[in-house]
């Protein structure tokens, strides 16, 4: 690892995932209103796509920066969770419209968070591993697979797959709502 | 083509059943004086009709088995999931393949205002059953149990002495499935919230969780639903009662699969005519919170596609249902049957789903055929009809009164007469459900205009459907509006009491 007394230099790639992210967002859905259906078409394929990859491989690269910048194991997480968790707490905003504040706190444990847990888990995985072998390109001896990265890689894809698979989601999300109706009720 | 005859699973459990309803036709005097007394709890006019044909005083609402004449009609009820009321052939879709509910709509009549009055699955299919307002029969949300504290329309055919079936998807919340003894078959299913799974779904007939017998699940509920006809009819014209089927479709819910045969058949569909220019097919199922709406994977435009494949599927099934109506003789004395549970949104108004209050979603599918009733089929009807409306037609079609405790009203002067004058409004009432981003609302739809109010975080809603009919201008707030809310508030206030 180098760089170890830069750590606030993390704010640099966590601050242009998330400019890029808001951009996007902006851009993605402010094109709904272009009357010519060839540039709304055109404009939500790249900044849609461009606001999905930021959400769901922006940690990828935070994490990786911040490996590769020295940054601990849990700033790493922290940091590189940070996006994902903002994408959350905007859906979390906008369910206060309709409901109360502390049922719009559940929504942070719906299936879609469970499997954004996992893929963040497989993208620590791999910028770990992307991080050594950057490292080792560099010339630092150090070995780039361990049993750490790896399980991460595959424990998260396991239970990523196996919640598709069993029922596309559709299975957590009963439970999901088991636990709503066992703590709030039937919310009216 | 009627193939699959195989005896049903657990005949004891019929004899059993049966057993327990010859035990109820013995007690019949004592419940129809407990349902009569239920009905007398709830008295008064019942506002937005234009005319009332619910009798009040002395008479009971059930008769006795022995009273009902040989020939009262038998009743196929079919209900489909999320049927958007545009998306049929007979509606005018330009790919669809729906020959069976275009039989229906050209042999019957095709309801062109029909409406839900909660937008949510639980809370029309209880108001479907009950003929009351959720605030009535208090399924709210898809989180409320049903409670079976109001008697549903098939318990009340079932004392006035019709064979009864419940064949097909339940979807009200609960410990499992009710208790419903009256009944002659309950077949339905609770997996995964009760809403059951396309292929080889366990299913739970009278009680007992049976496994799937076809592997698609439309053919299999219309394969309960034959031989429950085909049961009947072994009893021998003197010694069998008319019977009324309530078939339940999963299809139209997602995630949408289709059996071999139609998986795939909409795949070169042009379907960017059909759905608004807002809606791009890469991110607006991910978008919006729609991940939870079944729409996540793929590309929306295709999610489009497989959504009308499992609508005709469905349709496929009822053609099979038809066909077998006819082949026993049985089209002339059968009324059959189609509605929705709820309308359903792909992208209009920027929403996917159900549950906002815009016409795409509270608007319903609704034909029936009547070969008996009606002089004009093929014909439309443009008065406004509700889903709470069923349970009164249902039991006019029997000849039993409408209870003092249903909110609606019987539909079968409209089939007789088209000049029959219908609601001038109705309420429409929705409950926040969690995790759907839809604030409580009530509002009124009158012929003209729909008024919204919303419990939070919304202003309200008001449309001149008259001339904004595709709901683009809100005149909350406007001078116009100012004219029109208070008269709509008033209306309303007539459904407080």
């Amino acid at each position: 690892m180098e760089n170890r007394g830069t750590r606030p230099m993390i704010w640099k790639p966590l601050l242009s995932v998330f400019i890029l992210a808001l951009v996007s967002y902006l851009v993605y859905y402010g094109s709904r209103r272009i009357e010519s259906q060839p540039v709304h078409q055109a404009l939500s394929f790249l900044f849609g796509t461009v606001y999905f990859c930021t959400i769901f491989f922006g940690p990828l690269y935070i994490y990786t920066y911040g490996y590769l910048h020295g940054l601990s194991l849990p700033g790493r997480i922290v940091t590189s969770s940070l996006i994902p968790f903002l994408w959350m707490t905007k859906d979390v905003i906008q369910l206060t419209e309709s409901h109360p504040f502390l049922e719009c706190l559940y929504w942070y444990l719906n299936p879609l968070s469970v499997w954004m847990v996992c893929l963040l888990a497989i993208e620590m995985g791999a910028g770990t591993l992307l991080g050594r072998a950057i490292l080792k390109r560099r010339g630092q001896p150090i070995k780039v697979v361990s049993v750490g990265p790896v399980a991460a890689i595959v424990i998260g894809g396991l239970v990523f797959g196996g919640i598709f698979a069993w029922g596309q989601g559709e299975n957590l999300f009963s439970i999901y709502l088991d636990g709503y109706r066992l703590l709030f009720g039937s919310g009216v | 083509m009627i193939e699959k005859t195989e005896p049903k699973p657990g005949s004891q459990i019929f004899s059993r059943r049966r057993a327990l309803q010859l035990a109820g036709t013995s007690a019949a005097a004592g419940l129809a004086a407990l349902l009569w007394t239920r009905t007398r709890e709830t008295q008064g006019s019942h506002p937005g009709k234009a005319s009332s044909r619910r009798v009040e005083g002395t008479l009971s609402p059930v008769r006795s088995r022995q009273q009902v004449p040989g020939n009262s009609p038998n009743i196929i009820f079919i209900l489909g999931d999320n049927h958007n009321a545009e998306t049929m052939g007979c509606a005018g879709h330009p790919f669809i393949q729906t020959p069976g509910l275009d039989r229906l709509a050209s042999e019957g009549l095709l309801f062109k205002n029909t409406f839900n009055t909660t937008s949510l699955c639980s809370p029309s299919r209880a108001s479907i059953l009950t003929g009351a307002y959720a605030h009535h029969h208090g399924v709210k949300n898809n989180h409320t149990p049903w409670t079976g504290q109001m008697t549903s329309f098939l318990e009340y055919l079932s004392l006035g002495g019709y064979a009864t079936a419940f064949i097909g998807k339940w979807h009200m919340p609960g410990e499992g499935l009710p208790e419903m003894p009256l009944l002659d078959l309950f077949v339905s299913y609770t997996y995964r919230e009760g809403q059951g799974a396309y292929f080889n779904c366990p299913m739970i007939v009278n009680g007992q969780e049976v496994p799937s017998r076809t592997a698609y699940i439309s053919e299999e509920i219309t394969d309960y639903a034959i031989e429950f006809m085909q049961e009947n009819l072994a009893q021998g014209e003197e010694n069998r009662r008319p019977f009324c089927i309530y078939l339940s479709h999963r299809a139209g819910h997602p995630p949408f699969q289709s059996p071999e045969g139609i998986a795939g058949m909409y795949e070169d569909a042009d379907v960017e005519g059909i759905l608004p220019d807002q809606v791009d097919p890469w991110w607006y199922g991910k978008s919006n919170g729609n991940v939870f709406q079944g729409v996540m994977m793929g590309s929306y435009y295709n999610q489009y596609r497989r959504y009308c494949e499992t609508l005709t599927a469905m349709d496929r099934d009822i053609v099979r249902l038809l066909e077998f109506v006819d082949q026993e003789g049985l089209r002339d004395n059968t009324v059959v049957i189609y509605m929705g549970d709820n309308g359903m949104q792909w992208g209009t108004h920027d929403c996917h789903g159900i549950r906002e209050p815009y016409e795409e979603s509270i608007k319903l599918p609704f034909i029936v055929r009547a070969p008996w009733l009606i002089a004009d089929p093929g014909e439309r009807r443009q008065q406004m009809a509700l889903n709470l409306d069923i349970a009164p037609t249902m039991l006019d079609f029997a000849g039993l009164s409408t209870p003092e405790d249903m909110d609606g009203e019987s539909l079968v002067p409209f089939l007789t007469d088209p000049g029959t004058q219908g609601r001038e409004h109705f309420l429409l009432e929705f409950w926040r459900y969690f995790p759907e981003n839809t604030p409580s609302y009530r509002g009124l739809r009158t012929e003209r205009y729909k008024f919204i109010e919303f419990e939070r975080g919304r202003q309200p809603w008001l449309f001149d459907l008259q001339e904004d009919p595709r709901e683009q201008t809100n005149l909350y707030g406007t001078a116009a509006g100012e004219q029109i809310v208070p008269a709509l508030m008033s209306m309303m206030e007539t459904y407080d009491s």
